[in-house]
This record gives C-alpha cells, structure tokens and sequence, in this order.
C-alpha cells in the first residue's frame, strides 16, 4: 500500500516537471535488487546554462549597457505618477485596507525617547518599490481586489520570459520580491505607480513579515526548545534527544509531533511596531523592535491588521505618497515623542 | 676683524654655536670663506600640530561585515548631530574621566560620577564606556552610553593612555589602583602634546582573579605578574602563535578612517 502512495507521487512530480519548462527530468531506471525501492529514480538534467555563456564578450557588455539604460529609461518615466493619467484618487475611510511597500533590512540602532528611555529601532530602506499589477476581485478570490508590489531592482537575464511579462507590462525593471497586498477597491493604484517610504507617517503601526534566518537541519533542543537530558549522571549517549515521542495506548505517533528537521526560513510576520521616523531623502522607515530576516533582506511591511491601533492608523497619506504632488516633506519625519539629536540634553526639572 | 669677529660671536649667541671656526677660516686661510647662513629657526606651529594629530573615535569605524554602508552614514549624520549640540572630548581607556548625568530620582536632578575608563565599547550610536572608581571600600563601575541624551557633561579630568586597550583587570588589582578622589582638580594638557602613555604595572591582589590574566590571549602588559615562573611558563601553554599570520582576521582600517575622519571633521566645523 505504501509503495501505490510512493509511485503516484512521483509520477505527479514527474508530470508537473513535465509542464513546467527548462529543467526536463530524465526517469532512469535503478538497476538494483531491492523490492522495496521502485523501478526509477529521477534525476535533473544539467543542459541549463547561464544567459552569457553562448554569447560572445562584446555582445554581454552591449547586453548589459542595454539593460542599464532600459532600466534608467523606465525609473524615469515613472517619477510622475501624478501626471500620467493616475487611476481616481479616493478619500481615506476608517474600512479601507490600502497597499504595503516592500523594503530592505539595513540594520538597528538605538534611539532615545524625549524621557530619556532607550529603544531599539530597525532601519528598512524602500528601494526601487513599485506596484506591478492590479488584480480585481473577481479574478483574485472574490473577496478582496490584489495589488501585486515589488521591490529592489535585479538583473532581468536569468528569468524566463513568461516570467518577465508582469514586469514588461508595468513598465519597470525586474525586482527581487513580489508580494500581494489585499487591498479594498477604492485604494487601487495604476501598475508602474513608484512607493516610497513617506507611504508611512511616524506614530502609525504597521505589521512586518519576511522569512527568517535559515539555521538549516536543527535538533529538538534548538528548534522546539526541549531540555533534553543531563550531562553526566550515567546517561549513555542521550544528552540532546528528543526522549519518548508518544504513549504506550495511543500506538501511533501524532501527525505534527516535534521533531529535528529543517529550522527557519520561513516566512514570519512581527505585529504592531510602531514607525518612529522617516527620512524621506533615502526612504528609509525606522521600526520599533525587531523583524524577521537577515541584514539586506526583503521584507513585506504594511499597515496593522490589529484592530486595537485603529485609532494610530488614522488619515494615512490614500492611496499612497506621490512625490511630485503638491505636498514637500522636510528630509526627516520625527515621532512627537522620540529625541531629536538637535535638541539638547535631556534633564528631569 | 674685529667687526668680523662681532659678527660670528652674535650669529653663535642665536644658534648656540659660536662661529668661531669661520672667523679662525678666515684668519688662518687669508681667503675670504663663503658666508654660511645661519641655521632655519625651527617654528613649532602649534595650529598644524594639532591639526596633523588627528583623533577618530573608535564607534565610528564600522565593523566588519556584510552591512550596507548607508546604515552606517545614517548612524553618524545623527552622531555627528549629537556632537555638535553636546561635546564629547577626546579620551582613551585609562583616562580620567567626570560624567554628569540627569537622575530623576537625584537631589537636583543630576548625578556626578568620577572614574578611570577601563573599556570602550559598542560601535555607532551604541557606543558605550565603563568608569571604575573605589568609593568607601566598595568597587563602583557605571557603563555609560556616549550618546544618551542623559548625559550632560564629560569633562576630562586626566587625559592619558595606558599599555593596554581593556583595564578590566583592575577589579583584580589591589584598590589603590582605582581609587581616584571624586574632586579632583583637572589636569592641564596643552592641545599639541603627544597624549602622555601611563606606563604603570599594577599589582594584584592574591589569586583567584576573576580571568586568567596572565594568559596571552588578554596580552596584558600592564600587570607586574608576581608568580612563580612554573606558573607563568604553563600560562604561555595557551599562546595561539599562528593567529598573528591569520590574515581571515586582518581588517586595515587606515583607509576606511581616513575617510571618515575627513567627512566628520567637514561636519563639526560646519
């Protein structure tokens, strides 16, 4: 019975590497006495190459120019959100969700509050953040209309063109991440539409997912946090194992029991940290506390979906921040409680 | 010749040298000797002097690693910021140091620590340094946080270098070594001096210690080690002698230094 389940799924995964393109899987059939292991074993075919291996020196370099001045090209004729026929701009109401931005993990730093209490903020920089594609709600899943987002520009060679096309049609280089926001109908924005960081105002709330750190194949102390067994005291080879993994009457292992296996890299969201300051000349957004990820990762930050901080979330630049609009933001936005470096010291009168 | 002779004597009374020699040349040759310039007066230009010392303090130097350099010049616009509304001075581990911070819970709000600087830590906004002084028989050691908004004044009361980089020793040393009077006078040092380096070896107080101080992975040259040589030749046991050639661990910072110093001296002058 178990080997039926066993050929069925790798004759799925071998149907599903069929339909998808680049990388055929050859069956090749294992010549081996066993009767427990199945007739093949499926192993990838290495004819995939790198996109400048047939092409000659001078034919790279123009390639690569090319693609540089496509992207300065397309950057620039996005600048103007405003003047290029934006779809209707709508009032900000107490139910609408509007759309997140995707940015870059640079690091953390102290900041001070004006009591003199010392926090820990993370610097996440919007970096090249564009909307790519609009999905309505009929076509998404009928409850909420998708606003395809993404971020930090990357090089458009190693992906396939089918791939290429959301980025073609939006009219922006290619980004590392794209991710979906759920957004409600009178706070969507026309694909190529750039974000930025003063998208968020100092004292909002926003929620930030990303994957984490990847630790690779853990044992059960590190992932689950098990005690394990003593040190000494005669314990025979037994010092970081899981001990008993069930009871005598129930006979079986429940499905989801903890066990080793891979730890991290998954994604994971930290809610309700607060913005404490926005520099809008390098777009980065300081966040309270700390967020998933390893430094220069991209994480996916967006407004609460907490309904306690509704109250902090209040009159957010709708549907977004446009930079040639009427509004001029002074170079750094303060939180009305944090310290600003140019006031003097603090002191307790 | 007589004239000549006056010459010689008032160019020797400036150099210090009497030219004698020139006038017996002339006497004794019956040439005349070409005339010999008087030495350049050497000009200590105390300005350029204080200007080619340049000090950077360490939280300003980046840390290896993968970290986007933009973090780092977001961290010092607001260091830079800092220093110019509040001054921080020039100080090493082993200077003398008075820190006046704001305590809510103070007589008068303020709170005045003296103490000998034994490490400084933290790179960037977080860079910390630890005062150690002895008050009433009882080691006190306070971390403070150089760019705390709480602090409102450093004054350096004895500005001076050590033999080594981290003095937590002295919690091991006998207590006279970390006692320092809380009204002491500041000493006076002039802006083009050399900073002066303390070559003192402290004594310690009978082991146990709270490290193996005389393993060489501390290098500590500033403790006069009173034992027995058996002990010390089993210390040297632990020596790494191949991490000095291990160039994974080499970072060269003078460029990256120099650079930084330039951008923050631009700043503060601003």
């Amino acid at each position: 019975m178990a080997g039926w389940g066993l050929l069925a799924r790798l004759g799925a995964r071998l149907r599903a590497a069929a339909v998808a393109p680049g990388r055929p899987l050859r069956a090749v059939t294992a010549a081996s006495g066993h009767s427990w292991q199945l007739g093949f074993a499926a192993r990838p075919v290495h004819d995939a190459t790198w996109w400048h291996e047939h092409l000659s020196e001078e034919n790279e370099q123009f390639l690569r120019k090319a693609a540089a001045e496509e992207y300065r090209a397309q950057t620039a004729s996005k600048l103007c959100p405003l003047k290029d026929e934006p779809w209707p701009l709508n009032e900000w109401k107490p139910d609408s969700v509007r759309v997140g931005v995707v940015a870059v993990k640079l690091g953390m730093m102290p900041i001070w509050t004006k009591s003199g209490k010392k926090h820990a903020v993370t610097l996440l920089k919007v970096q090249d953040c564009h909307v790519l594609k609009y999905i309505s709600k009929e076509d998404s899943d009928g409850k909420t209309a998708k606003l395809l987002v993404g971020g930090k520009n990357v090089s458009p060679f190693s992906k396939s063109e089918a791939e290429m096309e959301i980025f073609r049609e939006a009219g922006v280089p290619r980004k590392q991440k794209v991710t979906s926001f759920n957004v409600t109908d009178d706070a969507i924005i026309k694909p190529g539409t750039p974000l930025y960081a003063a998208h968020f105002r100092p004292g909002q709330i926003v929620d930030v997912t990303a994957k984490t750190i990847g630790k690779g194949f853990q044992g059960v102390m590190k992932r689950w946090g098990f005690k394990g067994q003593p040190a000494s005291h005669g314990q025979t080879k037994t010092h970081r194992r899981p001990g008993a993994i069930s009871t005598n009457k129930v006979a079986r292992v429940f499905p989801g029991k903890k066990m080793p296996g891979k730890m991290g890299n998954i994604y994971r969201t930290s809610f309700a940290l607060k913005v404490w300051r926005i520099n809008t000349k390098h777009d980065i957004i300081y966040v309270h506390g700390s967020v998933p990820g390893h430094t220069n990762c991209l994480v996916k930050v967006r407004d609460t979906k907490l309904s306690i901080y509704k109250d902090c979330n209040k009159n957010p630049p709708f549907p977004t921040f446009f930079a040639d609009g009427d509004e001029k933001l002074p170079e750094d936005l303060y939180d009305p409680d944090m310290f600003q470096f140019t006031d003097p010291s603090v002191t307790y009168a | 010749m007589a004239a000549a002779c006056g010459r010689a004597v008032l160019r020797g009374a400036r150099s210090g040298r009497w030219f004698s020699s020139s006038a017996c040349r002339m006497s004794s040759d019956g040439e005349p000797t070409k005339f010999q310039p008087p030495p350049k007066p050497v000009i200590i230009d105390k300005q350029r002097q204080r200007e080619e010392r340049r000090f950077l303090s360490p939280e300003f130097i980046p840390p290896r690693g993968r970290t986007d350099p933009l973090k780092f010049y977001m961290e010092r616009k607001d260091m830079i910021q800092r220093r110019k509304v509040f001054n921080i001075p020039e100080f090493y581990v082993g200077s003398i140091l008075a820190v006046t911070t704001a305590d809510p819970y103070a007589d008068g709000k303020t709170n005045r620590f003296v103490g000998i600087c034994i490490q400084r830590g933290g790179r960037g906004l977080g860079a910390t340094f630890v005062l150690r002084n002895v008050i009433e028989d009882q080691g006190v050691e306070i971390c403070y946080e150089l760019y705390s908004p709480r602090i409102q004044e450093i004054t350096v009361l004895k500005l001076e270098k050590r033999l080594d980089d981290n003095l937590m020793y002295l919690r091991d040393a006998l207590p006279e070594y970390s006692t320092f009077d809380m009204n002491m006078k500041p000493v006076s040092h002039l802006d083009h001096e050399e900073i002066p380096v303390n070559k003192l070896q402290v004594r310690m107080k009978p082991k146990p210690w709270s490290k193996r101080w005389e393993r060489p992975k501390y290098n500590i040259k500033g403790i006069k080690f009173e034992l027995p040589e058996e002990k010390m030749k089993e210390a040297q046991k632990w020596q790494k002698p191949w991490l000095e050639f291990d160039m994974l661990r080499e970072y060269d910072t003078s460029k990256i230094e120099e650079k930084i110093w330039r951008e923050v001296s631009e700043e503060l002058k601003k």
